[in-house]
């Protein structure tokens, strides 16, 4: 099991790395934006009657770190706070913690993308089998060629499409917030129907947006299993169809975790479309939102927070991979 | 000397002769590849051509703000009147032109990095796939939104340039693992061993044989480029200073409010299915070329 | 050696089983249409016995093999003839159940080592419950108990071997494990498609050793696909010789390789170097075997590379006739033959001939 550790801590390492990264991005970008909205904030609250003092920690508290100082002590500060989990305050929200508002969003991202990735992967890999069995007839074609297309269309022309549909043309779904808001919140028959009918075109789309890869990824990956020389072997002991089937399939999903860990990557990305199109108030409406109003603190942390679980979402794929292939287990290396 | 020189460009120009009957065959085998290769001339010839059949400012018609489709406006009017159709095609060359430099500078800082990694190997191999990986892991999307904050892409080459230079790793990797398969068969030492210099090998043994798949990553390239810009215009956190099919979308979505009434909706399909149009091509195309260049399909 | 356990399994009631492969033909579809692969074979196995299947790759020899299990893989199909197994019937008409049943418990397959016959994913011993359970075995419990056994016979710890993966175990580890799955079910007729290819010298013979001791120990009828003569001239007591997808010499194994009558196994023989003599008295073959779409539609398959080749060869198709405990298929031996008793003093005739030349 120590290779599982070596692998775990390896993961780590780089995680960390990458959000220090991405930390880096956010502080310089922060540090760089026209009309540097620290001073800005500095100088209101000056004019509103602040001592420098009073202005200087008022600010330091909005943004994590002091508008004095040099350049690299801004820097460690905001490093600092990132570490005591402290993001500062947002200026949208008066009085909000940033990491307060990024936990309340996170679920509505988190949980969608989740659920939409673990349908399309089963409807997906059970198609992706199909296109490869069928690989030569009508039916075969068919889904490679829908699998194409929709592992080729980007997410927002998804949401529009089916946006268009089913809350225009055909009005039978609702869209906009997390559940209909003159329904008591609380754990209750309506409340929890009107949740599932606003998340259903959001997961709708999560899932359509990844399901033409797995399809993709599935066939190719059966039909390579299918040529290898043990289902042959398999066949001529005998062994039942059923049990071919499991070796073809379990052998066949194998390299498709790799995919996993870059699909996931690419919902929680397009997540930002896909909230803003419905929306739905996740991270990715968090981080326009803070865009559009110049909450730069509240932006850092939706951003920092979508690579948090990125790379979380990584490593849980990798760990699923090391549990199937004994050869990885064992230290004998193979795809990571 | 000048006659084996003949003789290699003669032995080249029946290669060629047969490349494009190769191609040839293979567009007609499905028709459907044909289609795609007639979508993507459609396409080109709308960003090069498209805007000068219009004039600087398109006009409008304050009678008709969203009309519905007609013959003088095959996709209706937008709120200011203007008729949607040429609001696609003049909208067209920012989005490709993007897509274009994207496209280009993807290709070429992919395949030089993936290249030298792999040629090298060693110290600078696993400093420059680090790299990769990370920029790989790094959200795309949520990365450009920020940045957009400090930098305004009001024109495509500027556009082009930051996502080129953003979507070049997974280029990179793919060549780098093509340099290294080929390292492994004795590619590599062959060459060395008949005394040819590192530029000849890489310019003349190692890249004609990735030609078709660094065009195939081109061709995707482009595509993910031209969602990109649509998206971010879309989103609206760039100005509206260019004419650009994600601008529409934006305006007939948040403006329009297409998404609650059917008024607005041909002014949003329009983009969309040029979006969708332009795709289909590049899937059709890609395909072909799928199968031109596998050679365990092309000995058919 | 301890073999007490192995010896009398438990269900032996089967005895070695006869085959009779008779007008065997296989075709694979092409884009330039149905192109046989093999073409009319007539092949015996006598019961007990072990029978090697020698040619060059594309002489159809697998193909042969394989449809011995009614298995041939798409393109292919078996076209034409009957392949008759003592207690099984004619396997060409065989489906489904019925023949998945067959395949396993009648009949093992044993593959080429450097092939990966395992599943990656699983240790030996759950391919081998995996095995037992698609076959109704009943007591499980036994059925590893005789692999473990059957894997002890041939040199190994049964325990370790049935708890790993095909990544943990050589190539002639691997082999032997082939062997074990294709046995455990007590089938009485193997099919080893080159057993020993890609092994070193060393495994190769103790391999061989192992399928000679267990033929013997458990009476079974072994056919050996290989296109190593040395293979077959070690453990096969009858040989047929594969070219263009058409035996063209079978026989008792010494009367093949001490007097070959048709000129391929002569050349074959030819082409063999001694580790005792002169190197340069090897000499190759001329030529290249043909692949599926060049071998010759009309006419002697072989005639292309054949030194002896007459006139008659080019149209007519040689019959299969009997010249001593051989069947050859070759004009100029059939022309050679005439009278019974005048075929040794020919072919010996024509021998010296050739090496006069």
């Amino acid at each position: 099991m120590t290779v599982i550790a070596r692998r775990l801590g390896g993961h780590l390492a780089r995680g960390l790395v990458m959000i220090l990264v991405v930390t880096t991005i956010s502080f310089v970008i922060i540090r760089n934006i026209p009309g540097d909205p620290l001073l800005a904030r500095y100088e209101k609250l000056i004019e509103q009657g602040m001592s420098p003092e009073q202005a200087e920690r008022a600010t330091a508290v909005l943004y994590g770190f002091m508008p004095s100082g040099s350049l690299w002590e801004q820097y460690l500060d905001y490093m600092s706070g990132l570490f005591r989990l402290d993001l500062g305050q947002s200026v949208s929200m008066p009085g909000a913690q940033v990491t307060d508002v990024l936990a309340s969003a996170a679920k509505w991202t988190v949980l969608p993308v989740l659920v939409g990735t673990l349908l399309s992967f089963l409807v997906g890999v059970t198609m992706g089998v199909y296109a490869a069995i069928r690989r030569s007839g009508k039916l075969g074609d068919v889904l490679a060629v829908s699998g194409s297309l929709l592992h080729g269309l980007p997410q927002y022309v998804l949401a529009l499409l089916l946006s268009a549909i089913f809350t225009t043309l055909l009005p039978i779904l609702s869209s906009g917030g997390t559940a209909d808001i003159m329904v008591e919140p609380g754990f209750n028959a309506a409340y929890i129907g009107s949740l599932i009918e606003h998340a259903t075109l959001p997961i709708a789309t999560y899932a359509l947006a990844s399901y033409g890869g797995w399809i993709l990824a599935m066939k190719s990956s059966v039909v390579t299993v299918l040529g290898d020389d043990f289902i042959l072997a398999a066949e001529l002991r005998g062994l039942r169809r059923g049990t071919v089937f499991r070796y073809v399939a379990r052998n066949a999903i194998l390299p498709l975790f790799t995919i996993l860990a870059l699909s996931l990557g690419l919902l929680f990305g397009g997540a930002i479309f896909i909230e803003r199109i419905f929306n739905y108030p996740g991270l990715g409406l968090l981080l326009i939102d803070s865009i559009t109003n110049r909450d730069y603190a509240l932006m850092g942390g939706a951003f920092l927070l979508i690579t948090v679980a990125i790379v979380i979402a990584n490593i849980a794929a990798d760990m699923l991979y090391t549990a199937i292939d004994p050869r990885v287990r064992s230290g004998e290396g193979g795809a990571a | 000397m000048t006659a084996p020189t003949i003789a290699a460009g003669g032995a080249r120009a029946t290669l060629r002769r047969n490349f494009w009957r190769g191609v040839w065959r293979v567009l007609r085998r499905k028709p459907s590849r044909m289609l795609g290769v007639a979508i993507m001339i459609l396409f080109t010839l709308m960003g090069v051509l498209g805007p000068m059949l219009y004039p600087e400012r398109l006009p409008r018609d304050d009678n008709a703000l969203y009309g519905p489709p007609s013959w003088a406006h095959p996709f209706g009017t937008d709120f200011e009147g203007t008729d949607v159709l040429a609001l696609v095609i003049t909208g067209s060359r920012y989005v490709l032109l993007t897509g274009l430099v994207t496209a280009v500078i993807t290709v070429a800082l992919g395949t030089g990095i993936g290249l030298f990694a792999g040629f090298r190997r060693g110290r600078w191999d696993s400093v420059l796939m680090r790299i990769t990986d990370m920029k790989l892991t790094i959200p795309g999307l949520p990365l450009l939104l920020v940045l957009s904050t400090v930098w305004k892409f009001s024109s495509p080459l500027a556009m082009g340039l930051v996502l080129g230079l953003l979507g070049w790793g997974g280029v990179a990797r793919a060549v780098r693992a093509q340099t290294l398969s080929l390292r492994e068969r004795g590619f590599i030492e062959a060459a060395r061993g008949l005394g040819l210099s590192t530029p000849h090998i890489i310019g003349r043994e190692l890249l004609p044989g990735m030609a078709p798949f660094i065009a195939m990553n081109m061709l995707i390239a482009v595509t993910g480029a031209v969602y990109a810009q649509v998206g971010l215009f879309f989103l609206g956190v760039l100005p509206f200073e260019a004419n650009n099919w994600g601008v529409m979308l934006n305006l007939a979505v948040f403006g329009g409010g297409a998404l609650t009434t059917t008024a607005a909706l041909p002014y949003l399909l329009a983009p969309l299915l040029a979006i969708l149009l332009l795709t289909l091509g590049i899937v059709l195309v890609v395909d072909a070329m799928d199968e031109i260049f596998n050679p365990r399909l092309r000995e058919e | 050696m301890v073999m007490t356990s192995v010896k009398a399994p438990a269900t032996s009631g089967r005895r070695a089983p006869g085959v009779r492969v008779s007008g065997l033909s296989v075709v694979y579809r092409t884009p330039a249409g149905e192109l046989p692969a093999v073409s009319g074979v007539d092949l015996e196995l006598v019961p007990g016995s072990i029978t090697g299947v020698v040619g060059e790759s594309g002489s159809g020899k697998s193909t042969l093999a394989l449809s011995l299990l009614n298995a041939v893989q798409p393109p292919g199909r078996i076209s034409a003839g009957s392949v008759e197994i003592d207690g099984l019937g004619d396997v060409v008409r065989l489906r489904g159940e019925e023949l998945r049943k067959a395949r396993g418990r009648h009949i093992g397959y044993v593959f080429q080592a450097a092939q990966n016959s395992l599943n990656p994913l699983k240790t030996v011993g759950k391919q081998l419950l995996d095995l037992g359970r698609s076959h109704d075995v009943a007591d499980l419990r036994a059925l590893v108990r005789d692999a473990r056994d059957l894997l002890g016979r041939m040199g190994m710890d049964g325990a370790r071997v049935l708890d790993s993966h095909q990544h943990e175990l050589s190539g002639g580890m691997r082999q032997r494990v082939g062997i074990m799955l294709a046995l455990v079910l007590n089938a009485h007729l193997v099919v080893l498609d080159e057993p020993t290819t890609a092994l070193d010298m060393i495994t190769q013979a103790n391999i061989l050793r192992i399928v000679r001791e267990v033929h013997e120990e458990r009476g079974l009828t072994t056919l050996v696909i290989t296109h190593d003569l040395g293979v077959v001239a070690e453990i096969a007591d009858r040989l047929a010789v594969m070219y263009g997808g058409r035996v063209v010499e079978q026989g008792p194994t010494r009367q093949v390789l001490g007097a070959p009558r048709h000129p391929y196994t002569q050349g074959l023989l030819r082409a063999i170097p001694r580790l005792v003599g002169d190197i340069d008295e090897a000499r190759a073959l001329p030529g290249r075997p043909p692949t599926l779409g060049t071998i010759p539609a009309t006419g002697c398959v072989f005639r292309e590379r054949c030194p002896l080749r007459a006139e008659i060869c080019a149209t007519a198709e040689p019959r299969a006739i009997s010249l001593g405990e051989s069947i050859v298929a070759c004009h100029v031996a059939e022309a050679g033959a005439g009278p019974e008793g005048r075929t040794r003093q020919a072919a010996e005739a024509r021998k010296a001939r050739e090496e006069h030349t």
